[in-house]
């Protein structure tokens, strides 16, 4: 049993009339077509289609973020690889005229710079849970509209899944680092002063 | 030094580990909501918490208040998006000892962790 005959059983439909061509290799097959999702219509947990559409986009872009991550770390390591070769290449005999020791020293200082940026741009993916905090807080609204409507229509099922707690705050946090970073310190620094006195 | 870090995104927990691993610490254990939280710090060793607030089952300010019922000492570094003044007093009063708000940049992190140590 081919692909093709598998989705058909699954859609519920009979064997295909037409054999299935072989999947062309490095062409993704065309997604399927989405029909609009409405958001009041129950789904198996509950909640409306676009809720738990929602969640999957959450959870979808994190596991793709440390995929990311991964490139990333994976980069840092071969970037160490090469601090190390070339730490063993200035100690040889040819590597000592001070042209050759000149030309080693700026390659490590690029791989120092190649570092740095790597670390910079996994700091940066904290982008990621932000956003997924904003969908969270966008969620928690939809939720409560659904089960208003519920209430109001005195049918179907209420979202009950249990949620994290969600920040209020969320909708005003972009993405500079540490730009509420003199902001908190001051709380912190009042509120250490106010138990002091 | 064991470090504790609780988040219940995975992508931050990474994020904070190699911040640590960056300043020169590489023991960590990792729980993703307060109540693995408090397994993981049951299990001993543990002398410092970075936590998370808003989390499923268990959010980082119950978890906190949970921390200092048994423990009145252990650093704790509240790192969260949570930015207005009454959420930074309210997870102090619960007996957290520095706060960062998401994002952050490493030096950030590492002056927090610092002064908690220091």
């Amino acid at each position: 049993m081919d692909q093709s005959e598998i989705d058909a059983l699954l859609a519920g439909g009979a064997k295909p009339s037409q054999p299935a061509k072989a999947p062309a290799r490095d062409v993704a097959p065309a997604p399927p077509p989405v029909a609009a999702a409405p958001l009041s219509e129950p789904h198996a947990d509950g909640s409306g289609h676009v809720i738990s559409e929602l969640d999957t986009v959450t959870a979808v872009t994190e596991r793709e973020s440390n995929k990311v991550m991964d490139q990333l770390d994976q980069i840092g390591q071969l970037v160490n690889r090469q601090q190390k070769l070339i730490t063993g290449i200035m100690g040889h005999e040819g590597a000592q005229s001070p042209g050759v020791q000149q030309a080693i020293h700026e390659v490590m200082s690029a791989g120092k710079e190649i570092q740095d940026k790597v670390f910079e741009a996994m700091d940066l993916m904290q982008f990621q849970d932000i956003t997924r905090q904003k969908l969270e807080r966008i969620l928690h609204h939809l939720r409560q509209i659904h089960d208003y409507i519920v209430d109001l229509l005195g049918t179907g099922l209420k979202s009950d899944t249990q949620r994290p707690s969600i920040s209020h705050t969320i909708a005003q946090t972009g993405t500079t680092p540490d730009e509420n970073k003199a902001h908190a310190d001051a709380v912190i620094e009042a509120f250490k002063s106010q138990k002091k006195g | 030094m064991k470090i504790l870090i609780v988040d219940d995104s995975s992508t931050m927990r990474r994020i904070i580990i190699n911040t640590l691993s960056r300043i020169g610490y590489t023991d960590v254990v990792e729980g993703d909501n307060g109540k693995t939280g408090l397994e993981k710090l049951g299990q001993g060793g543990v002398e410092m918490i970075i936590t998370d607030w808003n989390m499923p089952e268990m959010d980082g300010l119950e978890f906190v208040k949970a921390v200092r019922a048994q423990n009145p000492v252990i650093p704790i570094l509240m790192v969260t998006t949570n930015a207005a003044k009454e959420d930074i007093v309210e997870a102090l009063q619960a007996g957290v000892n520095n706060y960062v708000v998401k994002p952050f940049t490493p030096e950030t992190l590492k002056e927090k962790i610092e002064s908690l140590l220091g």
